[in-house]
C-alpha cells in the first residue's frame, strides 16, 4: 500500500504506466517462448516443458499456502484427477487436447467444491492431513476399481501432439496461470484471503465471509493443477495411480514454493527454476539429488525462512539503508 | 417500507445466557441501545464482559436470549454476518492480521464488506482513519512490528473501517497516560454522531465517566445494577464489588506516604543491578540510549514515562531478551551483558512480561510450574502454596487451560509464574493493564508484600500514583533516557513529572 503516502492521481497514472510496460514485457517474453520449440535443442525443449509444468503446480500451491493458509498436501489428487479425465476423453470422447485440459480443469474445480465442505472444517494441520487422506483415498480407488485399468493404468490410444506442441500448450498454460495467479495475489481478493490466513476469525469479525473466499482460492488453485495433470499425461501417453497420484508432486509443489519464497509473489518461478535446474545438474546422481534437495531445504528454512525471493529482498533493503545512510553522512 | 411505523431500536439483546458445560459465563442479560447512545459495561474481571461482546459480535453462539439489530433477528447470524450489517468490534488482546501492513489491515473490512467501493475513496477513508488513531506514520509497517498499545489503536481503526453502526470496544484504553486517554476520549466523542451506537467495556474510570451516559454493570455473568453513570460510579455495591478503594467515587482519599526506603540502603550497599550506559534497540531503530541505572537490594524501582519511551524495551534488556548494542549490565557484581536470556533467569531475575504471554496450551498449574523446575518436590509445593495464597482464584482454577481466564486472572498467572521461580529481582511490566480498579488495589497490596519480604523489583507501569506509592525510588524515561530520576518522594513533586504525563512536555 505504498499509494497511501502518495496523492492518489499520481499514484494511479505511475502505476498505469508501469502495468502497461509490464503488459508489453510479459507478451514479448510470452511470444519467444510460443516460438521458442522452433530453435531451442530438443533437450530444451523437454526442460522447458518441465519447468512450466512446475511452476503451474507451484503458483496453485503458493496462491493455497502463501496467500490463504491453507497449507495443502493433495497437490496430487488434483493432479491424477486431471490426468484421468484428460486420458478418458482423449480416448473415449476423441476430443482434442485443448478440450480435454478444459474438461480436467472444470472436473478438478468441482472436485475441490465437493470436498470443500469437509477440508475446511478442518484447520492448520488438520486441513493438510486432510488433503493428504484425499490423494490417498482416489489413489485407492483408482487402482482398485475396474475402470480405470487398476494399477497399470490407461494408455493413449490416439496419436499425440509432438514435444514442441505440448510445449506451446504448456506455454499457454503457464500465461494462464500467471494472469490468474497475478490477479488473485495483488487484488482487493488477496487482501482478503491474506486476512484468513493470518486470523480467520478476525477476518469474520471485519466481515469477511471465510468459507467463500477459502473456496475460491481452492478452486482456482485446484483447477490449474488439474489441468497441468492432464498435459502431463499428454505428454507420458500413459498413466498408472501410483505416478499420476504420488505424493512426488505434492512434495515438489511445496519444496518449489519454500526454495523460491512463501507467499511471494515471484517465489513459484525463481523456486521452480532453481529446483529444475539442481534437479538436471544431478540427473546422473539420483540419490545425491534427494539428499541435496533435502539440505537446501533445511539451509532455507534455517535462514532464509522467506526463500530466495526473501532473501533478495533482505539484501536488497539492506544495501538501500546502507545506502541512505552514506548519503546521509554526506550531507 | 412502511414511513409510519416506529424505527426499531438499533439494537434489543433480550435475556442473553451463555454455559460453558458447568460455567455461568453470562446469564439473563438484557441491553436496549439507540442510536445515538454510549453505554459503558464495568465489573471485576471475570465477570463475563468480553463473552457479551463475543455474543454480540457473532464470535460466540449464545446457549439462551435473542439478539435483534435494527429490527432483525441476527441471533443466528455468524459474525462475518454481523460484521456486514454494521457491528465493529475490537479484541481486549489484539488480534491483528499480523504479516499485512496497518493499511492493509484495514483495507479488509472495507473490501469485505464494500468489494465495489472505488479505491480512491477507500484509500482516502484509510488514511482519515488512521490520522484519527494516530497510526498514520506506520501505514506501511506489517502489524506484527507494532508494540501492544499501538496494536490496540489499530483494534479501533479496524473496527472503524466497517463504518460500524454498533461499535462494541473492549477495553482500548488499557495502559494508556492520561494524555492519550484524553486522546482517546475525543475519538470516541467525534464517533457520536448520532448515527451509531458504540458500548464501551473499560476499566479506566476517566473514559467511562466521560464518555458513557449509561452503566451496566456485571457480576458473575448476571447484571449486578444498571443506570445512569454518575449514580451507578456512587452506589455502594458497586464500590464493594469493583471500584476498591482507590476510586471512592469523585475525590481520592489521601494515602499514606510512601515507606521510606531503608534508610540509605541505595549508597551503603553494593547494588544488585547496574546498567551502565546502555544503549539497544530493533533493527535500525534504537530506542534506548545511554541509559544508566541501579538497583539496590530490596529496593522497588519504579520505571515510568509516556508510551513508546522505552521501558518495556528496557525490560528486555534486563532479562536479555534483547541485546544491547551499547554498555554493560551487572547483577550481583558480575558482568550478564553477554549471557542468554535462561542463564539470567537462573541467576535470579524474572521477567513478567507486558501482554502476560500465559502458556495456552498448559494449565494454570503448569504455567506456574514451568517456572520452578530445577527445586525439588517439597520447595515446589512451598512455592505454589504462597502464589496460591497470594491469589486464591488460582487455587481455583488450577486445573483450567491458561489462557481460558479472564484478562485479570491471567494478570495474576503471569506475576504468579513470575515468583514461582523466587527471583532476587523481579521486573513487572504494564501489569496493571486491563484490570479492575479492585484487582489493581489486590496486585499493589501483593507487590507491597512482596516489597516487605525484601524482594528487590523492578516495577514498569502507566499508573504513576500507584507506581510512586510503591517505588522507593523512580526513573522517569522518555524518548529512551532518563529525563529524571531520585526518590520517589521528589519525583511525585517534580514539574517535569505533569509535564510529560499530562501532555504539555516543553
Amino acid at each position: 500500500m505504498k499509494m497511501l503516502s502518495t496523492p492518489s492521481n499520481a499514484a494511479t497514472t505511475l502505476i498505469d504506466k508501469r502495468s502497461v510496460v509490464g503488459t508489453i514485457i510479459v507478451a514479448a517474453a510470452f511470444a519467444l517462448v510460443i516460438a521458442a520449440p522452433a530453435f531451442l535443442s530438443t533437450y530444451l525443449v523437454e526442460i522447458g516443458f518441465k519447468l512450466m509444468l512446475y511452476i503451474v503446480l507451484a503458483e496453485a500451491w503458493n496462491l493455497l499456502a502463501g496467500y490463504g493458509g491453507l497449507v495443502s498436501l493433495g497437490t496430487s489428487s488434483f493432479f491424477g484427477l486431471g490426468a484421468y479425465v484428460s486420458v478418458g476423453l482423449l480416448n473415449y470422447l476423441g476430443a482434442g487436447l485443448p478440450l480435454a485440459l478444459c474438461a480436467s480443469a472444470l472436473a478438478g474445480m468441482t472436485l475441490a467444491l465437493v470436498m470443500s465442505r469437509g477440508l475446511f472444517r478442518l484447520r492448520g494441520l488438520h486441513f493438510t492431513v486432510g488433503t493428504l487422506a484425499l490423494a490417498e483415498a482416489l489413489r485407492l480407488f483408482v487402482v482398485n476399481v475396474p475402470w480405470f485399468g487398476g494399477a497399470t493404468g490407461l494408455f493413449v490410444t490416439l496419436d499425440l501432439p509432438d514435444t514442441p506442441e505440448l510445449f506451446r500448450v504448456a506455454a499457454l498454460l503457464l500465461a494462464l496461470t500467471t494472469a490468474i495467479i497475478s490477479v488473485a495475489t495483488t487484488s482487493r481478493f488477496s487482501v482478503l484471503l491474506r486476512a484468513i490466513r493470518d486470523d480467520e476469525d478476525a477476518a469474520s469479525q471485519v466481515g469477511v465471509r471465510a468459507f467463500r473466499t477459502k473456496l475460491a482460492a481452492f478452486m482456482v488453485a485446484s483447477g490449474l493443477v488439474a489441468a497441468a495433470g492432464g498435459l502431463q499425461a499428454a505428454k507420458l501417453g500413459a498413466i498408472e495411480p501410483y505416478g499420476s497420484f504420488g505424493l512426488q508432486w505434492s512434495v515438489d509443489a511445496l519444496a518449489i514454493v519454500i526454495i523460491g519464497g512463501l507467499g511471494m509473489r515471484r517465489g513459484a518461478v525463481v523456486g521452480g527454476l532453481f529446483f529444475v535446474a539442481i534437479g538436471e545438474l544431478l540427473a546422473d546422481y539420483p540419490e545425491l539429488h534427494v539428499a541435496l534437495t533435502g539440505v537446501i531445504l533445511i539451509l532455507l528454512i534455517r535462514f532464509a525462512p522467506q526463500g530466495l525471493c526473501g532473501l533478495a529482498e533482505a539484501l536488497l533493503a539492506r544495501r538501500a539503508a546502507e545506502r541512505r545512510l552514506l548519503t546521509e553522512g554526506k550531507s | 417500507m412502511s414511513s409510519y411505523a416506529p424505527s426499531p431500536l438499533l439494537l434489543e439483546a433480550a435475556g442473553l445466557g451463555k454455559r460453558y458445560g458447568g460455567v455461568v459465563a453470562n446469564d439473563g442479560i438484557d441491553i436496549h441501545l439507540d442510536k445515538g447512545h454510549v453505554l459503558g459495561v464495568i465489573g471485576p474481571n471475570g465477570a463475563g464482559k468480553s463473552t457479551l461482546i463475543g455474543l454480540l459480535g457473532g464470535a460466540i453462539r449464545p446457549s439462551a436470549g435473542t439478539i435483534r439489530f435494527q429490527g432483525e433477528d441476527i441471533t443466528g447470524l455468524p459474525a462475518s454476518e454481523r460484521a456486514r450489517r454494521g457491528i465493529g468490534r475490537t479484541y481486549q488482546i489484539p488480534r491483528p492480521f499480523l504479516d499485512m501492513t496497518v493499511a492493509d489491515n484495514l483495507a479488509v473490512g472495507q473490501f469485505a464488506v464494500a468489494p465495489l467501493d472505488s479505491a480512491a475513496a477507500a484509500e482516502r477513508e484509510r488514511r482519515q482513519i488512521l490520522e484519527r488513531c494516530d497510526l498514520a506514520d506506520v501505514a506501511d509497517v506489517k502489524a506484527k512490528d507494532l508494540p501492544l498499545l499501538r496494536r490496540k489503536r489499530l483494534e479501533v481503526a479496524r473496527a472503524l473501517a466497517l463504518k460500524p453502526k454498533l461499535l462494541l470496544l473492549d477495553e482500548v484504553g488499557a495502559g494508556l497516560i492520561d494524555s492519550e486517554v484524553s486522546d482517546l476520549i475525543a475519538l470516541i466523542r467525534s464517533l457520536q454522531d448520532g448515527q451509531r451506537a458504540i458500548i464501551i467495556i473499560e476499566h479506566m474510570i476517566r473514559i467511562v465517566k466521560e464518555c458513557c451516559e449509561d452503566l451496566l454493570v456485571i457480576n458473575f455473568g448476571k447484571v449486578l445494577t444498571r443506570g445512569r453513570t454518575a449514580e451507578v460510579l456512587a452506589s455502594d455495591e458497586v464500590s464493594a464489588v469493583y471500584l476498591g478503594t482507590s476510586h471512592g467515587g469523585a475525590a481520592k482519599p489521601p494515602r499514606a506516604a510512601a515507606p521510606e526506603p531503608a534508610a540509605a540502603a541505595s549508597s551503603a550497599t553494593k547494588p544488585l543491578l547496574v546498567l551502565d550506559a546502555v544503549s539497544a534497540g530493533y533493527g535500525q531503530a534504537r530506542v534506548i540510549n545511554d541509559l544508566s541505572l541501579s538497583a539496590a537490594p530490596g529496593q522497588v524501582v519504579g520505571v515510568l514515562g509516556p508510551n513508546g519511551a522505552g521501558k518495556t524495551t528496557l525490560a528486555h534488556v534486563i532479562s536479555r531478551a534483547l541485546p544491547v548494542t551499547a554498555g554493560r549490565i551487572r547483577f550481583d557484581g558480575e558482568d550478564i551483558t553477554d549471557l542468554p536470556a535462561y542463564a539470567v533467569a537462573a541467576r535470579g531475575i524474572a521477567h513478567c512480561m507486558e501482554g502476560r504471554h500465559i502458556f495456552a496450551s498448559l494449565s494454570v498449574e503448569e504455567n506456574l510450574l514451568v517456572a520452578a523446575r530445577q527445586v525439588d518436590a517439597a520447595e515446589r509445593r512451598l512455592r505454589l502454596g504462597r502464589v496460591f495464597a497470594l491469589f486464591p482464584v488460582l487455587a481455583e482454577r488450577r486445573k483450567a487451560g491458561g489462557t481460558s481466564m479472564s484478562g485479570g486472572q491471567q494478570q495474576a498467572l503471569a506475576i504468579g509464574r513470575a515468583l514461582m521461580a523466587k527471583p532476587r529481582l523481579a521486573i513487572f511490566d504494564e501489569i496493571s493493564l486491563g484490570l479492575a480498579p479492585v484487582m489493581m488495589d489486590r496486585l499493589y497490596e501483593a507487590l507491597a508484600a512482596l516489597k516487605r519480604e525484601g524482594l528487590t523489583m523492578l516495577v514498569v507501569e502507566q499508573d504513576v500514583e500507584r507506581a510512586l506509592d510503591l517505588a522507593d525510588a523512580a526513573y522517569i524515561i522518555n524518548k529512551g533516557r532518563i529525563t529524571l530520576s531520585g526518590p520517589a518522594a521528589v519525583v511525585r513533586h517534580d514539574e517535569r513529572l505533569r509535564h510529560l504525563y499530562f501532555g504539555t512536555e516543553e
